[in-house]
């Protein structure tokens, strides 16, 4: 059973989320010791600024979440009772779908954000390194990866900005293209201003001059941008030479007005200037924006453009919940198919062996064979009873996609497997992930580490599969 | 078989503009990428045209209208084509390709139709003077396209308004090197166009220049352009009104088709 036990921004205060946050050191030994947990078969964390994830694969709903309450417990020092005021748990394809959604960024903060994609890959990789993913949180994870890729793809999501400095940037690109090798004028060494500056230099502005009223300032945030400072008495001749302009100085009275940038436009020959004005009260005269070339923004213009964005993200969010609806089907129907591979391996070893005693019985009549007429006539044998296994093969896995396990199953097993031989996982299990119950952990997943963390046997055939490859079938019956 | 290659490229046409405004307006990549093999599929289908036509006069396919307006449907799709290629302006599928269907459905009218120029007038500087005039009057389509998408470009961000639309559209930076390229070198072919009318108009009818439409738009379209270039490097006028004298000089380039009569 996938058990998922969180906390996030709406449902905690900064002041427990940060109690219970993993570091990048802590997390493989963290990781480590959940899975060392008896209930525990396979154990993935997030662990943000904005979040703390816990996902396992656990013997049963309440193994898993008392797993996780406890280990919670003693990371972070927080009692059973904090964690069922702050938190919350979702099982089984509950669990799946918020994972999915976490992932997409459909459940950030700031709607349809991509960097969590990022954490999401990094923690998945934590949990790879650590050992502690086996084929189905692989599966899993790799499936919420591949949904995030698609709706980001499809539905745009995280196209569009929706902070006010990334407004300003998107802007500078609609009119300039590419930033590398603009340049930027600020006025006033404010907060926002330098945020706005901050981003537009993340996108390649080449240059930066700051002009504030106190040199000093300016100078010292000049510095932050590898830039330089201006006097602020000669700030306008800077117009003539830079490209965006951003003001935000607590001045009262309007420090640019139409004439100034009407001369500076004469003298840049016609070549657009982007101002962005976020300075209440405003600093740039607005008729400045009915100049040509010339093309003024100020705070309220900016967020009008934020909330259009936030609009257009919210509209993607619906389809991308659909697509999420059709990723979590994807990988619940892999899942199922999980359950039918040790019926599988059971008929084809059933079929094998008695072709193998047939080719030994007929072997006097067929007189004496050279290695490679031997080799032939096991091949032969193999490849056709391969392809008598391929339809009943497929049938028990579309079966198992419909979730009509139990009968198909048993039909198989009396059909094929000789009796003592096909019961050691039957059929009629809710989650194939908790085949480990009855085959012993460790063993019948081929997912759980090992004591000294290395992987067992036949491990990596199965994650090499993926959940589609799986689904696909034909190939690895 | 031949005849259809034309009606062909014709439906072709219309399909890759259907593609291009879906493509467009739903932001979809796979519609934007289909409609470009399209208009290469009714770029191709062209060709097959003007070779045909070519091989029933026996030289270059730029005889009478029809064949002029098939010339210059192919050469405004290869413009397209190469801006596409070059700078992925996908926005300008929606400019040129409606212009080179324009021009593909009026040759499929004229075709059977048009006049043909006499035999003497078909020399070497007839041929020079019809392929540069064309070529230059498909560039210059560029230009005009560049320069419809400038003031669209420029009249959202000033309204501040529907600024999502922006993202399929190219930045504005990108519409004046790419307007102002195009704007040159059509420059240049016109000039040649117009020099080489008045070499043919001399041996053909005497004298260098008529009171025709199709001899006086040209240069009037001429003359805008060269204010437009003038002012450009000289005065460094730019944005608004260098797209709206850009939008008049193509107006009157497209005049100079109405008046062609060969």
């Amino acid at each position: 059973m996938l058990v998922l036990l969180g906390l996030n921004h709406r449902s905690a205060p900064v002041e427990v989320r940060e109690r219970l946050a993993f570091t990048e050191e802590e997390l493989d030994r963290e990781l480590r010791k959940l899975a060392g947990h008896a209930a525990v078969h396979e154990a993935f964390i997030l662990s943000t600024c904005n979040r703390v994830e816990i996902l396992v694969r656990a013997e049963g709903p309440s193994a898993g979440l008392d797993a996780v309450r406890g280990f919670l417990a003693e990371h972070a020092a927080v009692t059973h009772e904090e964690l069922d005021r702050y938190g919350y748990h979702y099982l089984g394809r509950d669990a799946v779908r918020h994972l999915f959604e976490v992932a997409g960024g459909l459940d950030s903060m700031i709607l349809g954000e991509p960097q969590i994609t990022g954490q999401v890959k990094r923690a998945y990789r934590a949990a790879q390194q650590a050992g502690t993913t086996g084929t189905v949180l692989e599966g899993l994870l790799r499936q919420a990866l591949a949904t995030t890729k698609r709706l980001r793809t499809e539905t745009g999501i995280s196209r569009h900005p929706v902070s006010v400095a990334s407004a300003a940037v998107e802007l500078a690109e609609r009119i300039f293209g590419k930033l590398s090798g603009r340049t930027a004028l600020l006025l006033g060494a404010g907060k926002m201003a330098a945020l706005v500056a901050t981003h537009l230099r993340a996108h390649g502005v080449g240059r930066v001059v700051v002009s504030s009223r106190t040199y000093n300032r300016a100078e010292t945030l000049a510095r932050r941008f590898d830039g330089h400072a201006a006097n602020w008495d000669r700030s306008r001749e800077h117009l003539e030479r830079v490209d965006i302009v951003i003001s935000g100085t607590g001045a009262m009275n309007q420090i640019l007005g139409k004439d100034d940038v009407q001369r500076a436009l004469r003298a840049r020959r016609g070549k657009p200037l982007l101002l962005i004005d976020i300075a209440v009260p405003r600093d740039i005269d607005p008729a400045v924006n009915e100049l040509d070339n010339a093309y003024l923004y100020d705070v309220d213009d900016l967020q009008g453009v934020v909330d259009n964005n936030m609009e257009a993200r919210n509209q993607a969010a619906a389809a991308a919940r659909e697509l999420v609806t059709v990723g979590v089907d994807s990988f619940e129907r892999w899942h199922q198919s999980l359950a039918v591979a040790p019926t599988i391996v059971s008929m084809r070893e059933a079929v094998l062996e008695l072709g193998r005693r047939e080719v030994e019985r007929f072997r006097r009549r067929l007189g004496p064979l050279t290695p490679d007429q031997d080799a032939a006539v096991q091949e032969l044998t193999r490849a056709v009873l391969q392809k008598i296994l391929h339809r009943p093969i497929r049938h028990l896995k579309a079966a198992a996609e419909r979730g009509d396990l139990v009968s198909t199953t048993r039909l198989m097993q009396e059909l094929f497997v000789p009796d003592g031989r096909g019961g050691r996982d039957g059929p009629g299990r809710g989650d194939s992930g908790d085949a480990g119950r009855r085959r012993g952990r460790g063993e019948a997943d081929g997912s759980r580490p090992t004591a000294d963390g290395e992987r067992p046997a036949g491990d990596d055939d199965r994650e090499g599969r993926g959940p589609f490859r799986a689904l696909r079938g034909g190939k690895e019956s | 078989m031949g005849s259809l290659w034309l009606p062909a490229a014709l439906v072709l046409l219309v399909s890759g503009i259907f593609l291009a405004a879906v493509g467009t307006t739903y932001r979809s990549d796979s519609s934007r990428a289909a409609s470009v093999a399209v208009f290469a599929g009714a770029w191709l289908l062209e060709l097959l045209a003007i070779v045909r036509q070519g091989q029933g006069v026996g030289s270059l396919p730029i005889t009478n209208l029809g064949q002029f307006l098939l010339m210059l449907s192919w050469a405004i799709l290869t413009s397209h084509l190469v801006v596409w290629l070059r700078w992925r302006v996908q926005a300008l599928g929606l400019v040129l390709p409606p212009i080179a269907a324009l021009a593909a459905f009026g040759s499929l009218g004229l075709l059977p139709a048009a006049a043909a120029t006499p035999q003497a007038g078909r020399g070497g500087w007839f041929l020079f003077h019809t392929a540069s005039a064309t070529v230059g009057l498909a560039i210059l389509t560029v230009a005009f396209g560049m320069a419809v998408i400038y003031l669209v470009l420029d009249r959202l961000l000033k309204s501040k308004r529907r600024l999502n639309v922006l993202e399929r559209l190219p930045s504005l930076d990108s519409c004046d090197r790419i307007g102002l390229l195009a704007l040159s070198l059509g420059f240049l072919l016109l000039s040649l166009g117009i020099a080489t009318g008045v070499v043919v108009n001399t041996n053909l009818h005497q004298r260098l220049i008529s009171a025709e439409l199709k001899q006086t738009s040209p240069l009037l379209a001429w003359g805008v352009f060269a204010v437009v270039l003038f002012s450009r490097s000289i005065l460094g006028l730019r944005g608004r009104k260098s797209a709206y004298l850009t939008i008049a000089g193509f107006a009157f380039g497209l005049l100079t088709v109405l008046g062609i009569s060969f």
